[in-house]
C-alpha cells in the first residue's frame, strides 16, 4: 500500500512536472517585427522592378499596374535568399528560385510563398506575412 | 603546578607541530613507501579514490587508449575553468554579446587567451571525443560486459556536439547567427513535432533575444550538469565492468611468478591490510585476488597517476601554445538581412552541412539519427565475443572496415564542405 502510494505520487508529479516544464518553456508572447506592416506608397515601386525590403523578409514584384510580396526568407534553412540574374540564390546552400519563386535548384523543398497586399484606405500598401496567397496573385492597382 | 607530572605538549611543541598535524590531517596518508601505503593512498584521497587501487598494466599502454579518453576530460575541464571566468565578463544580450566579445579582446586582462582556450578546447574535445569512440569502436572494447558503457558514451558525445552548438550563438556575430539559424531550421525538420521543437528552441519564430538566452543557459547551466552526470556515470562503470578493455591473454599469469613471491626478499613483506572487503566490494573480473599472488597490475600511485598528470600537462601546454598564436575567430556583428556568402558552420558539422545541401530532412535529420540509432545498437548486434582489446583485429575486419568507411565518408564530406564550397555553396577549386 504504502510502495503503492509512493511510486503513484513519484510517477504522477515526475509526469506533472515534465509537462508544466514543458508549459514554462513554451513562450506565451514572442517578441519579433510585426507580421503585418506598411511599405509605402505604390510610386514607391516603379513598374518593372523588384524591390527587396531587407529588414522585412519580402521582395516588392512590380509589373505594370500589378504588384506582389514575395517572401525572401529560403525554404530551405531559413537564410536570405539574394537577387540573381534569373531570380533568388540563396548563399548557405546554394537554392535557386526564378522570378516568381519557384524552384529552380538546389534543396530547396518548396517555392518562395508570396503574402497578401493590400491598398489602405490612406493610399498606403499593407503587406500581411499570416496570410499566404497563391503564387501569381497579383494586388491590381 | 600540579599537572607536571603528566606529560603533556606544551602550547609551543603544538605551535611547532601545526603544519605536519593540519598536513596530516588534511592527507591521511604519508607519501607512500610501500605498496599497503600505496593502496592507501588512492582510497584516503578524494581525488584518488575514483581510481582502483591496481590497475591492469595494459590501461597504461599508450599505444592502445592513445590517452584519448584522458585528454578529453581534461579539455573538458579546462573548457570550465575558462567558461566560468569567461561568464565573468559576458552578457547574454543581443545588444551587448558582441560588444563583450570586443571588450574581451581589448579591455579584459588575459581576456583574448581566456577565449581562444575555450574555443580551441571546445574543437579539440568534439575532435578527442569522436577519436576516443573510434578507438573503442577499432579495439572492440564495447562488447561485453562494456555495451551500455559505450552507450553512455554515444550520449557523451551527442552532449558534447550540442554544447558546441549551444556555444557557437553566444558571441552574436555573424557566423553566429546564421549557423544557428540553419541549425534550428534543421530541427524543423524532424517529422510531426520538428516545428514546435525549432519554436522551443528558439522561444519565437526568428533567432532573436530570446534565442540567445536559452542557448546561453542550455550551455553554461543545463548541458554541463547533465555532461558531468553522464561522465560520473560513464568513469563509474569503466572500474564496475573490470577496468579498460583489455585482450583475455592479458590475464595470463606468466608461469614463472606462479611460484609466489620470494619471501626471503624483505621489499615482498607486506604487512596485513587493514581494510577488508564484503562481497560488495569485490570489483568483476575474470580473476578475483586474495593477498600477493602475481599478475599484471600496478600501483595506481605512481605509474597511473604519473601518467594521468602527464596527459593533463601536455594537454594544457598544446593548448596554451594554440592560444597564444591563434586568435579565435570572431566575425561582423550580426546583420539578419545578410547571411555571409558563404555562410558555413564550423568544420565539425560542414559534413553535416554538406549533406544538408542535398536534402535537408535526410542530410540534417534521417541519416544523422539512423546512424546515431547505429552506433547505439552496434554492442547489442554484435554478437561475436572475440577480438577484444586489439586494434583492427583480423576477425573484425567486418565490422571495422563498415565502420572506417563512414568515418572516411564523413571526413571526405568534410573536406568538400570546407574546402570546396564558395559563394552560394557552388563547388569551387580551393587553388
Amino acid at each position: 500500500m504504502l510502495a503503492w502510494l509512493t511510486g503513484g505520487g513519484l510517477v504522477g508529479s515526475g509526469l506533472l512536472s515534465a509537462l508544466s516544464n514543458f508549459v514554462f518553456i513554451t513562450p506565451r508572447a514572442t517578441y519579433g517585427q510585426p507580421q503585418r506592416f506598411g511599405i509605402g506608397k505604390p510610386d514607391d515601386y516603379p513598374p518593372g522592378t523588384r524591390i527587396t525590403l531587407e529588414n522585412r523578409r519580402i521582395c516588392v514584384l512590380r509589373d505594370g499596374t500589378k504588384l506582389a510580396a514575395v517572401s525572401t526568407t529560403c525554404t530551405h534553412l531559413g537564410c536570405i535568399v539574394g537577387l540573381s540574374d534569373t531570380g533568388f540564390a540563396c548563399p548557405c546552400h546554394g537554392s535557386r528560385f526564378d522570378q516568381d519563386g519557384n524552384v529552380t535548384g538546389g534543396p530547396a523543398p518548396k517555392p518562395l510563398p508570396w503574402y497578401q497586399v493590400t491598398l489602405a484606405p490612406n493610399g498606403e500598401l499593407e503587406v500581411d506575412k499570416d496570410i499566404e496567397v497563391h503564387p501569381g496573385s497579383y494586388l491590381t492597382l | 603546578m600540579s599537572q607536571a607530572a603528566q606529560p603533556k605538549t606544551s602550547l609551543w611543541s603544538a605551535m611547532k607541530a601545526l603544519p605536519g598535524t593540519v598536513w596530516s590531517s588534511v592527507f591521511r596518508n604519508p607519501v607512500p613507501s610501500n605498496d599497503l601505503e600505496r593502496s592507501a593512498t588512492s582510497f584516503t584521497n578524494f581525488f584518488l579514490h575514483i581510481h582502483p587501487v591496481k590497475v591492469h598494466k595494459n590501461t597504461l599502454r599508450p599505444a592502445y587508449t592513445l590517452g584519448l579518453g584522458l585528454i578529453a576530460l581534461w579539455l573538458f575541464v579546462v573548457l570550465i575553468l575558462t567558461g566560468v571566468l569567461l561568464m565573468f565578463y559576458y552578457v547574454p544580450s543581443t545588444t551587448q554579446a558582441y560588444d563583450r566579445m570586443l571588450d574581451l579582446r581589448g579591455s579584459v586582462a588575459f581576456g583574448t587567451i581566456l577565449r581562444n582556450m575555450h574555443r580551441w578546447s571546445a574543437h579539440g574535445m568534439v575532435a578527442v571525443v569522436f577519436m576516443h569512440l573510434c578507438r573503442v569502436f577499432l579495439t572492440g572494447a564495447y562488447k561485453k560486459p562494456r555495451e551500455f558503457n559505450w552507450v553512455v558514451g554515444v550520449v557523451l558525445f551527442l552532449l558534447t556536439l550540442f554544447m558546441s552548438f549551444t556555444g557557437y550563438l553566444l558571441p552574436w556575430d555573424q557566423l553566429a547567427f546564421w549557423a544557428i539559424t540553419v541549425g534550428t531550421a534543421i530541427a524543423g525538420y524532424v517529422p510531426f513535432m520538428g516545428k514546435e521543437i525549432q519554436f522551443l528552441l528558439m522561444g519565437g519564430t526568428s533567432v532573436g533575444q530570446e534565442a540567445l538566452l536559452r542557448f546561453y543557459v542550455l550551455h553554461v547551466a543545463l548541458l554541463p550538469s547533465v555532461l558531468i552526470l553522464m561522465i560520473a556515470i560513464h568513469f563509474w562503470r569503466i572500474r564496475k565492468d573490470g577496468g579498460l578493455s583489455r585482450p583475455p591473454e592479458a590475464d595470463r599469469v606468466p608461469p614463472m611468478e606462479m611460484a609466489g613471491p620470494n619471501l626471503a626478499d624483505p621489499r615482498n613483506l607486506v604487512p596485513r591490510p587493514y581494510k577488508t572487503y564484503g562481497i560488495q566490494g569485490l570489483v568483476r573480473g575474470p580473476i578475483t585476488k586474495v593477498n600477493n599472488i602475481p599478475d599484471n597490475t600496478v600501483y595506481a600511485w605512481p605509474d597511473l597517476f604519473i601518467a594521468e598528470l602527464f596527459t593533463l600537462v601536455v594537454t594544457v601546454s598544446v593548448i596554451l601554445v594554440l592560444s597564444l598564436f591563434f586568435n579565435a575567430p570572431l566575425e561582423e556583428p550580426v546583420n539578419v538581412m545578410h547571411p555571409p556568402n558563404p555562410a558555413k558552420a564550423p568544420w565539425y558539422f560542414l559534413g553535416l552541412q554538406e549533406m544538408v545541401s542535398y536534402s535537408a530532412f535526410w542530410g540534417g535529420v534521417g541519416v544523422p539519427t539512423l546512424f546515431v540509432i547505429g552506433l547505439i545498437l552496434t554492442p547489442y548486434m554484435d554478437r561475436s565475443p572475440g577480438g577484444v582489446g586489439r586494434w583492427f583485429s583480423r576477425e573484425r575486419l567486418l565490422a571495422n572496415t563498415v565502420f572506417i568507411a563512414f568515418v572516411v565518408l564523413n571526413v571526405i564530406f568534410v573536406i568538400i564542405g570546407t574546402f570546396f564550397r564558395g559563394p552560394n555553396w557552388a563547388f569551387v577549386a580551393p587553388w
